[in-house]
């Protein structure tokens, strides 16, 4: 790989390497520019995918440079519900790895609906008082981007006409993944309910594609590496092509603490720290930021100066402001007959009819219900059983066996509104592992969005109950605390006064700044965001070449 | 186990698949591995508690499936951590057993109704909680890490463990597939 001596000022540098990061790097670097990749996580099994083990009580135990996922007891993070609330140590968490969270997530890949970007216009089911606003962007100047970020990662689905599924100019690269047992009862109820059931789409490869072999179902998959390489990850797709070029080089084990700055307002390089917790200065003509929603608003915060006391790119004072963590709710049943849900991905259908918010429910709010009924063993025998199973003794082991394998849940991703007072900001007394300060988050969720979860929660029991369950659960609706899910920290817009970057993510504040991750999100849509920060990577990614190939990119983007 | 010393692992990675095939000869050969942590008592009252959350019946439990000898290997691995904790845990479950019955000696010499009139007792412990989930991962986990034997654990749950599967893969998909054609 390119290596890059640290007192070169390279033309990029691009912090974070999930599922904008590896976009932004692959399109810079082979558009001609010279790329350094900070990536804070380790290599994970990089380019030797083949040594991820299937081994649950292995990958419980892997060691620092094998970890997928942040630490919060080093990533240190803090929660409270409100601003009078004292914040307590929390457990938010993101990937943190070569590759980020598209590593280890289940691949869900749903494009936001148009109306997903125009709502706060449309929609009068809105309550006054929240941040709900139009993007700057049209889903028709996004669909171009959708396409491209779907035909380059590798995503399987299927092409459907329905008012509850964003319309494609062009049907998916490969076919669905199979139908599961879940998925067939999530049918069978639709049919009977007069409801759509659909597949969804997702980033696992159902067949060979671009050199990568099709999922063989093992059932090892979300929050675990793929040993097969068929989940579409930024590891596998984009950061090899990046390298390749041979002006990408990717850093790992380097954790960001400050974008500087000079007098005149514009980024000249970061400091961060390295696996030996050493500062190290990195210049480069522009920064792009995607480090997700969460870290870019913290780094954002951290980088202050003369220039900008509030923080970087913060004369709105917004940034960290807005956050959405994502919502949900659900129920399980246990049926008749197996399922196996433990083979496979863990969901490939959906019911869609309840995407779009309707005035006739009484609140604001939507969502997809998402079947799966996936455990693993250790899953499955530590906290897996219906609520009034045994925990130990003879009544549980007869649980144990009599359960497993026959349960299907029903996930449901909801709609979040974007309130103010929700955010990330600086913890002003806890401290990371690197002695920085640690990620405060203060949450809590829209009383519109709580009842849109106990909505989703009855309509789960109601499908489960035509799919035929022998016994239902649904645990009680709780409001979130933190998750990878996390956007809309920097949202976009057209106004300085109002967004922190602009409809291409320059940062209206400073002219060589980009930040292009699930913070630009205006508006949650339906909790489902990998797809859309794909689609606005790309077309970020393009804008920005276009830009710089015109000229300084310090001054003239 | 998450929370576990992850670094050490790494670091001891090569003693730990050492330790992995001396459980597997071991088994192999009938016999039953060396302890690497426990004292012979310790272990006795381990392997009772172990056999109380996943209890022997018409099917094989916790005790075959070598649950005790799983945590022995991960206490002297990958848990080295957790052995205070143990130490200090079995240190009350004597204590708690003379509390309740003055004339036993040990735990495991208990009746089965008393052994798990004691473990209700103490259900809600740290201690017991440790216990629980390590005889459910001893249970559950791969035989190489020296528990599951005979993939007692697997066979209950039903799961195929070949990591590679084709449709269909449950009952509702396959009849789902064979209505279509």
């Amino acid at each position: 790989m390119k290596q890059y001596p640290t007192s070169t000022e390279v033309d990029f540098i691009v912090i974070g390497s999930g599922a904008a990061g590896g976009i932004m790097a692959k399109q810079l670097s082979t558009a001609g520019f010279s790329v350094v990749v900070l990536e804070q996580g380790g290599w994970g099994k990089y380019g030797r995918e083949h040594e991820y083990n299937k081994d649950e009580w292995l990958n419980l135990n892997l060691s620092d440079d094998d970890r997928l996922m942040s630490d919060p007891t080093k990533q240190r993070n803090t929660f409270r519900r409100n601003e009078q609330a004292k914040a307590v140590p929390g457990s938010h968490s993101y990937g943190c790895v070569v590759g980020g969270g598209t590593v280890t997530y289940g691949g869900s890949s749903w494009r936001h609906l148009p109306y997903e970007f125009n709502e706060a216009s449309y929609d009068p089911t809105i309550p006054s008082g929240t941040g709900m606003a139009d993007w700057p962007v049209s889903y028709e100047e996004l669909e171009p981007y959708y396409t491209q970020a779907e035909w380059e990662m590798g995503i399987s689905g299927m092409k459907i006409n329905s008012p509850f599924i964003a319309p494609m100019t062009k049907d998916y690269p490969v076919p669905p993944v199979p139908l599961k047992s879940s998925g067939a009862l999530l049918n069978s109820a639709a049919a009977k309910l007069g409801l759509t059931s659909v597949r969804g789409p997702l980033a696992i490869i159902s067949q060979p594609y671009m050199g990568r072999e099709a999922c063989v179902n093992c059932g090892i998959c979300s929050g675990y590496g793929c040993q097969v390489r068929a989940r579409s990850s930024s590891a596998v797709t984009m950061l090899p092509i990046a390298e390749k070029t041979g002006r990408c080089e990717i850093r790992v084990k380097s954790y960001v603490r400050e974008i500087s700055v000079d007098n005149n307002g514009r980024v000249t390089g970061v400091i961060y720290f390295d696996s030996q917790k050493r500062e190290v200065r990195q210049k480069a003509k522009a920064v792009v930021l995607s480090a997700n929603a969460g870290e870019s608003a913290r780094l954002l915060l951290m980088s202050k100066s003369a220039r900008f006391p509030n923080g970087l790119a913060n004369s709105s004072g917004l940034v960290g402001k807005y956050v959405m963590f994502g919502n949900g709710a659900g129920a399980s049943g246990l049926f008749e007959h197996p399922l196996n849900e433990y083979k496979g991905v863990i969901s490939g259908a959906a019911i869609v009819d309840y995407v779009p918010s309707d005035p006739k429910r009484g609140f604001y709010g939507g969502g997809r219900m998402t079947a799966r009924g996936y455990l693993t063993p250790f899953e499955l025998g530590l906290g897996g059983l219906s609520p009034e199973a045994p925990r130990w003794g003879a009544g549980y082991k007869k649980a144990l066996q009599e359960e497993a394998n026959h349960r299907m849940t029903i996930s449901c991703f909801v709609t979040q509104l974007p309130l103010e007072t929700n955010r990330v900001d600086l913890d002003p007394d806890v401290k990371d592992e690197w002695g920085l300060p640690a990620m405060r988050i203060t949450s809590s969720s829209h009383p519109d969005d709580k009842k849109n979860m106990e909505f989703f929660r009855q309509k789960s029991i109601e499908i489960l109950e035509a799919a035929g369950a022998k016994k239902i659960w649904a645990p009680p609706v709780g409001d979130s605390r933190g998750g990878a899910h996390n956007r809309g920290t920097c949202r976009m817009g057209n106004d300085p006064k109002t967004s922190v970057v602009n409809a291409y993510h320059r940062a209206h504040d400073v002219p060589n700044l980009f930040i292009v991750d699930g913070s630009s999100f205006v508006t949650g849509g339906r909790n489902h965001p990998t797809m859309t920060i794909q689609a606005l990577a790309f077309r970020a990614a393009e804008n920005l070449i276009r830009s710089a190939k015109k000229g300084n990119l310090r001054t003239s983007l | 186990m998450a929370g576990l010393n992850a670094a050490w692992v790494t670091s001891n990675y090569p003693g730990i698949l050492a330790a992995q095939e001396h459980v597997r000869q071991a088994t192999k050969a009938g016999q039953l591995p060396k302890l690497a942590f426990f004292s012979d008592a310790q272990a006795g009252e381990i392997e009772a508690m172990t056999a109380q959350i996943i209890p022997t019946d018409e099917t094989p439990g916790a005790r075959e499936a070598h649950c005790m000898y799983f945590i022995d290997r991960a206490l002297s691995t990958f848990a080295q951590k957790n052995q205070p904790a143990y130490a200090q845990g079995l240190q009350d479950l004597q204590a708690k057993t003379k509390q309740l019955y003055p004339d036993a000696a040990k735990f495991s010499a208990l009746t089965s109704e008393q052994q798990i009139k004691l473990l209700t007792e103490i259900e809600k412990t740290p201690f017991f909680n440790m216990v629980r989930r390590d005889t459910i991962i001893g249970f559950l986990s791969r035989p190489v890490h020296g528990g599951n034997q005979d993939k007692i654990g697997w066979k209950l749950i039903g799961y195929d463990d070949s990591l590679n599967h084709k449709p269909p893969f449950g009952y509702y998909d396959a009849q789902a597939q064979s209505q279509k054609g």
